[in-house]
């Protein structure tokens, strides 16, 4: 009988905001039954900055670099989204060398976040031998980014109305050179996610996530790709420099993670390719034109395509040379509950492969607000109200 | 299925050397684009003050003792400086540039992070915190 009652119950595992598997503040409740998930609820915030009061005070300039520092990994995608929000503000039109430019750092920049998750995501699986040569084939492309803009992270390659430095003959031969020793390197890679046995069993059929469900919970970036769900903003809504060098969207039908594995693998054929592009038929010309300091009064949305997924900037301006209101959707907000969802029914150790996943970054996406006071009023939206709400909002906007 | 893919990786590696170096006695020389300490050249400044008002970690002052006569210092404080080079690109009149072998800047000493950059006269009376007419800050 009490061994009856011992196996009925449930039990309640807390993870985090510290703890040795998270390298970032997070909270999770992991409700156990045995060794089974049965249910988990996340709780995020621990890293909020206040970022968007922070810019409110800054001018519009000052505020680039404030952006960029919002990811150190994917900062420089954070700045591009910026960039283009403002100056399509402006009505600023950047010359065609300075985009292709802003593009080539994008795919550099892509290349070593595909890297270092393939690697953190080779650690949480317990395989440090792929975490350990996969961050030194890394090196390589943070060394390119260091030969260009001077700084192996934050690499401040924008200004508003283009970028700050040129590339030579020299760079651009260092960089063929790296990407050639890098292909050859991703090839061994994608056979060794693909076909070696032990890892396959940590990845194997982990974390199925079907094509409508990537689509129900609204997942975005290599996450959704590895569930077939076509979704890549360079693709659907090309921006800057990839009107003239187009992305083909990579995609994976499987859905589990070595699905993941293999798409962010696959993708980096891919920005080898927009590279070598890039280098062989740079436009010449100016590398920026004249920005004003006041930036007209007006709003705009920008989306790009981050390395983790969709970014999206909302930018308002008041005509004064500080902006009214910035707000910033990163990818991994949108991630977030796909993770909830999967862990269910899998066992409690695959948990964190199925958070490293989706390339989480805590700090990233700490800057959503619910209200939720305790007199019972909650501040919340359906999805119907919001999606009539942005019908709304476009008529009004272009009557 | 194949088991132990990664064995070659481990195997070629014994054979190799460490692809990591020993700093501080071996050194990787620096790419030209490096952003290191900043420094200032007066010559050509006309006080606009856009290095200052621009800067994003309020690292830089522009303290104007006379604009007509175009006295200026240029007070810097390196512990604040991001390196974005966001200064050396708003100064119309290319009074700013980076050091690309200035890079070390580590101190136990607190006043290596406060340089001022100007006529020697002028920096020392401010250093002195001697009393100045009619001084103009940009910050």
């Amino acid at each position: 009988m009490m061994e009856k009652k011992i196996m009925d119950e449930t039990f309640t595992v807390p993870i985090g905001p510290q703890h040795p598997a998270l390298k970032e503040p997070s909270h999770f409740r992991i409700t156990v039954d045995g060794e089974i998930v049965t249910n988990a609820v996340v709780r995020l915030g621990y890293a909020h900055r206040g970022i968007e009061k922070a810019v409110e005070g800054r001018n519009w300039i000052q505020n680039l670099y404030m952006l960029e520092r919002i990811c150190g990994i994917c900062s420089h995608i954070h700045a591009t989204a910026y960039c283009l929000g403002v100056e399509q503000l402006a009505g600023v039109e950047v010359p065609p060398r300075a985009q292709a430019i802003r593009v080539l750092t994008a795919e550099l920049e892509r290349i070593h976040s595909h890297f270092l998750w393939v690697g953190v995501a080779a650690h949480e699986a317990g395989f440090d031998t792929l975490f350990m040569y996969i961050w030194r084939d890394r090196e390589t492309v943070m060394d390119l980014l260091e030969t260009l803009s001077g700084n192996r992270v934050n690499y401040s390659v924008n200004i508003l109305g283009g970028v700050k430095f040129d590339i030579n003959e020299e760079q651009a031969d260092a960089i063929r050179k790296g990407l050639d020793y890098l292909e050859e390197r991703t090839n061994h890679y994608l056979d060794v996610v693909s076909n070696d046995a032990m890892f396959l069993q940590r990845t194997s059929g982990i974390g199925v996530m079907t094509r409508n469900q990537a689509e129900v919970l609204g997942t975005v970036g290599p996450t959704a790709r590895a569930s077939n769900v076509a979704r890549d903003v360079r693709v659907e809504a090309p921006y800057g420099a990839y009107f003239d060098y187009p992305a083909n969207i990579v995609l994976e039908e499987r859905g589990d993670l070595t699905a993941r594995f293999v798409v962010r693998i696959k993708e980096l054929f891919e920005s080898y390719r927009l590279i070598r592009l890039i280098l062989d038929t740079l436009p010449s010309g100016d590398l920026e034109t004249r920005m004003p300091r006041r930036i007209k009064e007006g709003e705009t949305v920008c989306r790009v395509e981050a390395p983790r997924g969709e970014l999206f900037y909302f930018i308002k301006s008041n005509g004064t040379d500080m902006p009214e209101r910035i707000k910033i959707r990163t990818p991994t907000i949108c991630n977030m509950t796909s993770v909830v969802k999967l862990v269910i029914g899998h066992q409690l150790a695959d948990v964190p492969m199925i958070l490293v996943g989706i390339d989480p970054c805590f700090s990233c996406n700490d800057r959503m607000v619910i209200l939720d006071r305790s007199d019972g009023y909650k501040q919340q939206w359906t999805w119907e109200a919001l999606r009539q709400h942005g019908i709304d909002y476009y008529h009004e906007q272009h009557s | 299925m194949k088991i132990g893919i990664m064995i070659s990786d481990i195997s070629n590696s014994l054979f190799r050397r460490p692809i990591t170096e020993l700093y501080p006695f071996e050194r990787r020389e620096t790419p030209e684009s490096l952003r290191g300490m900043l420094h200032w050249n007066s010559e050509n400044c006309t006080g606009c003050g856009l290095c200052a008002k621009d800067c994003p970690a309020n690292a830089i002052d522009l303290i104007v003792l006379d604009k007509k006569a175009k006295r200026f210092v240029l007070s810097y404080h390196p512990d604040r400086c991001t390196f974005c080079a966001q200064c050396v690109h708003s100064c119309r009149q290319g009074c700013l540039e980076m050091s690309n072998e200035e890079w070390e800047l580590a101190s136990l000493d607190k006043d290596q992070f406060h340089v001022l950059y100007g006529v020697k006269e002028d920096v020392e009376n401010i250093l002195a915190g001697s009393p100045l007419p009619d001084v103009d800050r940009i910050e």
